[in-house]
Order: C-alpha cells, then structure tokens, then sequence
C-alpha cells in the first residue's frame, strides 16, 4: 500500500477503518476479495469493542 | 441430548416465554452471581478477580447444588491484569492498590475535558482512540513510544483473552450445569456513556446548565455507536436480552424535566435501534424509575425486560404488564439484611402480585451486594420453586 493513499476518514458506528476505506486504498485484489472482507470486518469489529470498551462500563 | 442439554433448553424455554410476556411452566428464578459468593469460599476477592480458573471452580461448587433458571452477574466482570497491562486510572483493585479482601472501586474523573465537546461529535471513535485512551491509561501517555505500544498490544491482548475465557466458561455451565445466562452483549443510555465516564457526574451535572446544546449534540452522536457497540459485544446473538446498567436514569437524579429533556430521547432511540435488529433490552433500572413508567411505555411491545428495584412494582405491573416483561420482585437489601423466612414471604408476595398472567422472571432488583446472605439466596431459590408453579 502507498503511503498516500491513507484516507482521512471518520469511521461509521461499528467500524475502526472499514473495509470499503481499505479496499480503496488496496485497489485491485488478486484473490477472492469476499474472503479477506469478512475477516477483515471480524477484527475491526473486535477493534471497535476494544475502542468503545472504555466507555462504556 | 444429554440431560444437562435438556435442562438448559427447558430453562431457556421458560425464559424466553416469560420475555414475550407468556405464561411459562413456571416462574422463571435467576441466580444472583456476585462478590458474595467469595466470602464462602475460602480465597480472597484478589484471587478470585485475577484468577479466572480459580472463581470459576468456585462458582462450580455453588452451581452444583442449586436449582434455578437463569444465572446474572459475574465475579470476573472486570480482569485487573488487562488494567494493570495498561495503568488503568478508572480502576482500583485489591493487589496493587487495596488489600487482597477488598473489593474493587471506580475512581471518576473527567477524562473528557468540556472543551472537547466539538471534536468528541465530530468523530467519536477517532476521538476515543487520539484523546481517550492516552487519559484513562497511564501507559498509553506517550503514544507510539515502546511502552505505549506495548501496553495497546498487552491490553488488546488481554481483552481477547478474557473475552475468549467468558464465553469458555459460559460454555462449561451450560454443559456442566443446564445454566442459561440472562443475557448477551452489553449497552448503555447515551446520557450515561456520557456522564460515567467521559464528562463524569460532576462535568454532565454542570453541563445540563452551561452547554446544554452541546450535551444534547453528544448524547445523539453516541446513539449509533451505543446500537453498534450492543449487537457487536452479542456476537450477534438475538435470543437473549443486551444489558443495560442504567446509572443517571434513576429518580430523582435528574428532575422530570431534565430526564424528559436529555436522558430519555437517545436511551429510547437506542432501544428502538436494537428491537429494530431483533435486540431485546434488558432496562436494567436500579434505583426508583417510577415517575417514568408511562414514557417508558412508549417503547415497542417487548422490547425491553424492565427490572424493578426500587419502582413500585404495582405500579410496574400497571403501566407495563402485558406489554413488557418484568423482572425481579426481591430487595437486594432483604438479600443482606433480611432473613430466610422474610425471603420466601417477599418471594411469595411478589410471585402473587406480579406474576399472575406471566411475564414475569423473579430475581434480585440489582446487583446482590458483597454482603449478601448464603442462606437467603437459597431460600429466594427455593420459594420460587415452591409458589412459582402456574
């Protein structure tokens, strides 16, 4: 990924840096991009728990 | 099916009737999992919130005898070893900071400055991440450098862990025990992530006064991530209730006026948001919420489990059975202070008067305090059983 490519962005409730950010960023995928998307939505979601876990006890 | 499998879904049958407010077998009877258990056991508070393992195999040997529906609350809710790794301000455990028969203890500041208010609703998980995190974590201080990153590591660490050992553990009771939790994922009233831990009590106090605006701006820009933040700690899950600790909603906390004007409009955007995905609420309503009974029956029919603690429960009954689930009916101060006769009297008193047409789930109005008596909770469990058959 080229470094100027990293978008400025904020990030929609239930998301860190979605994947349609990062799928920008990528351009082309060579493989099934289907597969990288849901695990990549996986750990952002966990990310964003971890984020809002600090507020929210 | 094993047996205890079979138990689990009779359990959870029972329970999932009563939440659409139907009339079950019987009444549903939760047990009240909390600090008193440990003062049974033989191994000191510290022990028992460090060692996962070790409160587990307490908790086992309570299980085992008793007979109950559901289970609420927890020993490990807080794993001191993810907020050591990251030098949490916001928690003080027995340890570090306390003797190891002490309990726990939140210390609030206001980690979100009033000036912060714009940048907070402009983006508030990038905020969280660039102001937050480096406040509430003495490690976090110097982001980037060694510790700080680090610390993000151990800590991100930690909470998988931990979260990875829960769901283990619940798993375990379920084979081990037939025990269905009372619920899954975990939310909050927007007047409340506001107030508890980023303003803090004193800061959305003045606020209410000096930037109403502002606050009211924050409390719509948290709505979405609290409706997130619920179905994402689910894993999904749309079987059993969110739980929702209600701190700031309680009367007379807020006057009519002020609870009208900026607790109620978000919390209920927030509940319409889940019950529109399929969430249920458990309202967990400690405290005395009966001046705001008829707002809250504005909410879509069975969207919410209401929790009576301190809200007259007849009135509870009134306004929303029928139409709601309703949970509770034993003081957790009669838990401590009462004794084993006192407790299946106000079992039975309860079931009489709450339970009649169903949806009703009979259980501790609140957290069940460190000091509770072993003794009561196995009488509240047994006069269940013994006048909640329908």
């Amino acid at each position: 990924m080229a470094e100027n490519k990293v978008q400025v962005f904020v990030p929609e409730a239930g998301t860190c840096v979605p994947w349609k950010v990062k799928k920008e960023e990528l351009g082309q995928l060579a493989g099934n991009e289907e597969i990288v998307k849901r695990e990549w939505d996986k750990l952002d979601a966990f990310a964003y728990a971890f984020i809002w876990f600090w507020v929210q006890r | 099916m094993s047996g205890k499998e079979q138990l689990f879904q009779e359990r959870f049958k029972r329970y999932s009737v009563a939440m659409e407010c139907g009339k079950p077998d019987k009444v549903p009877v939760v047990f009240p999992l909390g600090e008193w258990v440990i003062k049974y056991s033989g191994i000191t508070l510290q022990e028992a919130y460090y060692d996962v393992d070790k409160a587990t195999a307490v908790i086992d040997g309570v299980l085992k005898d008793l007979d109950f529906d559901v289970m609420f609350g927890s020993i490990n809710l807080w794993w001191p070893p993810m907020f050591d790794a990251v030098g949490c301000r916001q928690y003080r455990f027995p340890g570090i900071y306390f003797e190891a028969d002490a309990g726990f203890q939140y210390v609030e500041e206001e980690f979100m400055k009033a000036e912060d208010y714009d940048d907070f609703i402009a983006n508030p998980t990038g905020w969280l991440v660039e102001k937050y995190l480096p406040r509430v974590n003495d490690e976090f201080a110097e982001p980037g450098s060694y510790r700080a990153t680090v610390a993000l590591i151990k800590g991100a660490v930690g909470f998988a862990m931990h979260n990875g050992k829960t769901a283990q553990v619940a798993q375990k009771w379920r084979q081990e025990f037939g025990v269905v939790p009372y619920g899954t994922g975990m939310t909050k009233a927007p007047f409340d992530t506001l107030g508890d831990s980023l303003r803090g009590t004193k800061g959305i106090l003045l606020d209410l006064r000096r930037r109403p605006d502002k606050v009211l701006a924050a409390l719509e820009a948290i709505v979405p991530h609290n409706i997130a933040y619920g179905m994402i700690t689910s894993a999904g899950d749309t079987s059993l209730p969110c739980f929702a600790p209600l701190h700031k909603g309680a009367y007379p906390f807020l006057s009519l006026e002020q609870w009208d004007k900026f607790y109620w409009p978000t919390w209920k955007k927030v509940i319409e948001g889940l019950w529109a995905l399929g969430k249920r609420v458990f309202f967990f309503a400690e405290g005395d919420w009966t001046p705001y009974l008829e707002r809250i029956a504005e909410l879509p029919d069975k969207s919410i489990v209401f929790c009576i603690d301190l809200t007259d429960a007849q009135k509870a009954k009134k306004v929303l059975g029928g139409r709601f689930c309703l949970y509770g009916g034993v003081p957790t101060t009669l838990l401590t202070y009462g004794t084993p006769q006192e407790v299946r009297d106000c079992v039975k008193r309860a079931i009489d008067e709450l339970a009649g047409d169903g949806g009703f789930v009979l259980a501790a109005g609140g957290v069940v305090m460190g000091d509770a008596k072993g003794e009561n909770i196995e009488a509240m469990l047994e006069a269940a059983r013994q006048y909640g058959a329908y």
